[in-house]
């Protein structure tokens, strides 16, 4: 009996905060009311996007309190980068957020330049743009394809991946890997782009604004999605600022916030591209607040390509693995496909990094999600669970 | 209450409109591979990180490794072993750990004579652990080997 997930409503209440169950459900279940069905979602559901587990309270089919419970992919990243080089540590990032690794490597990176004050040359930091905006699209499309799962419909995540293995294979050509990618070094990036790639990406490009239109047809004007969409999950400034949510999440309640704008970094600056920010506050918004950052993504990769200068794609007299951070203390921030990736650098000028802070977007946009998730179906708390866009090794680190 | 039909109807219209897009699609082409009866171009595995293998430096198996362990103090998964031979800077032993890789280029980049790069073996498999404990000295001299038949 003490391995069930689904807790009796008649036999448990009388004795609040009895065996049954394990002890994040009896603390959860300690406050419960009368008549009401505590579940467990996951931590190996469908629709929860990794080991996330989330301890609901149900009244009928209503949502009356949710709890996420944290930790099944902890895998002590914050430790590991105090036991190894810097460099050594670069392959951890891909690792950390697999949709978008190519952010965390940039974070990561960018904190040790700034810390060692490195110059990158012009035409490195331009490859950043392209390779970090393309794994921005490829993130976004996953995102899509599984949030439309996650509400029933099957088919859009096949041609969502049919997208992404194109960007998969462009990526593939500089970085030699598909998933978990490092790509970027100390003071540059580690291969130049060939004909290949330029060729494939201005292929790509065209062929993916002709599929988004696809995509507004077959899903976002379906009428079964928006009625699942539309007004379920409002989370204005207010909340998204108390909870320190950031990316689409933010900018779909209508702050227009972008790290690339705020604290740019990188050549952002040269680059001409729009923050997208409302039209609503909804679950339909931060659908729409992607799919046009898919959008714009496309436009950055394509006007970089078009400025891409000469030159060399690594500094001179680049730092090797056994490289030497300074002491000091520094903070990087880049803009993630979920939020804003930190990277908080204290080292003592030893072999390994002092203390380095990793703050994920994703954590914080689920904190948000115990309190937008009162009240309503359970069906909208996974459709507000997914338009969060969660990734849970990220969550976890 | 008009409203409401028109917004009915146009739901209704948009469903249709989905199912022509997925009606299509399931008439056009297949878009996998269908291994093993295809294989994915070699072009498109140029740059693909295998495992790694020893540069030959000769036609009979010899490397252009000089032990000088930089790639063992540059690897973060400590998966690499090289033991200096008794004559000479060539290794006598260059034992590589596949199971712990995480084919991060670290000892790639490191090597200061440019001994060790990466595969584009996509098709590797193995039914063992110890099968993914490869010795790279006699596997770059059995290609050496089978390159001179």
């Amino acid at each position: 009996m003490n391995n069930l997930n689904f807790i009796n409503p008649f036999s448990v209440r009388e004795d609040p905060g009895s065996s049954v169950g394990d002890l994040y459900t009896q603390n959860f279940s300690r406050h419960a009311k009368t008549g009401t069905v505590i579940l467990n979602l996951g931590p190996q559901h469908p629709s929860t996007h990794g080991v996330l587990r989330v301890i609901v309270e149900l009244e009928g089919e209503y949502v009356i309190r949710a709890e996420p419970v944290l930790g099944y992919l902890h895998r002590m990243h914050e430790k590991m980068a105090e036991v190894k080089t810097p460099w050594q540590f670069i392959p951890n990032m891909g690792r950390v957020d697999y949709l978008h690794p190519v952010a965390w490597n940039w974070a990561q990176v960018g904190a040790c330049e700034r810390l060692a004050g490195l110059e990158v040359p012009e035409r490195a930091e331009y490859l950043r743009v392209i390779s970090c905006e393309l794994n921005r699209i490829a993130s976004h499309l996953m995102w899509w394809g599984a949030f439309v799962m996650d509400l029933g419909g099957v088919t859009p995540i096949l041609y969502a991946f049919e997208e992404r293995e194109k960007i998969n294979d462009i990526l593939q050509i500089i970085t030699g890997s598909r998933l978990t990618i490092s790509y970027f070094r100390f003071g540059g990036v580690s291969a130049d782009i060939d004909e290949r790639f330029v060729r494939l990406t201005r292929e790509f490009i065209p062929y993916l604004r002709e599929r988004l239109k696809m995509y507004k047809a077959l899903v976002t004007d379906n009428v079964i999605l928006r009625r699942r969409l539309e007004d379920i999950g409002p989370m204005g400034v207010d909340i998204c600022q108390r909870y320190g949510a950031t990316g689409p999440v933010l900018r779909a309640a209508g702050l227009p916030r972008d790290v690339r704008r705020d604290i740019p970094y990188g050549v952002y600056p040269k680059l001409d591209f729009a923050i997208p920010a409302g039209p609503s506050d909804d679950c339909f918004g931060r659908y729409l607040v992607r799919l046009f950052e898919v959008e714009t993504s496309l436009n950055i990769v394509e006007q970089a390509l078009n400025e891409l200068p000469d030159g060399p794609v690594k500094m001179d007299k680049a730092p090797k693995a056994n490289w030497k951070l300074p002491a000091g203390e520094t903070y990087f921030a880049v803009e993630g496909a979920r939020g804003q990736i930190g990277v908080h650098l204290v080292s003592d000028g030893g072999k390994t990094p002092y203390r380095l802070k990793l703050r994920a977007p994703s954590f914080c946009n689920l904190s948000l999600f115990a309190e937008a998730a009162k009240g309503v179906l359970l069906a909208d708390a996974i459709a507000i669970l997914g338009s969060l866009d969660l990734v849970i090794p990220e969550v976890d680190r | 209450m008009f409203r409401a039909i028109v917004d009915n109807i146009k739901g209704l219209w948009s469903l249709i409109v989905g199912l022509s897009i997925t009606g299509r699609f399931f008439f056009s082409p297949v878009k996998t591979v269908h291994y093993p009866r295809q294989v994915v171009d070699p072009e498109s595995l140029a740059s693909y990180r295998g495992p790694l293998e020893l540069v030959p430096a000769d036609d009979v198996g010899g490397s252009k490794c000089v032990s000088c362990q930089m790639c063992v103090r540059a690897c973060p998964g400590n998966c690499l072993t090289v033991i200096k031979g008794k004559e000479g800077k060539a290794p006598e032993t260059y034992l590589y750990d596949f199971t712990l890789c995480c084919l991060c280029a670290a000892c790639v980049e490191s090597c200061p004579t440019s001994a060790i790069r990466f595969s584009h073996n996509v098709y590797l498999t193995a039914r063992t652990r110890e099968e993914l404990h490869m010795d790279l000295l006699a596997d770059l001299k059995a290609r050496a080997a089978k390159a001179s038949q």
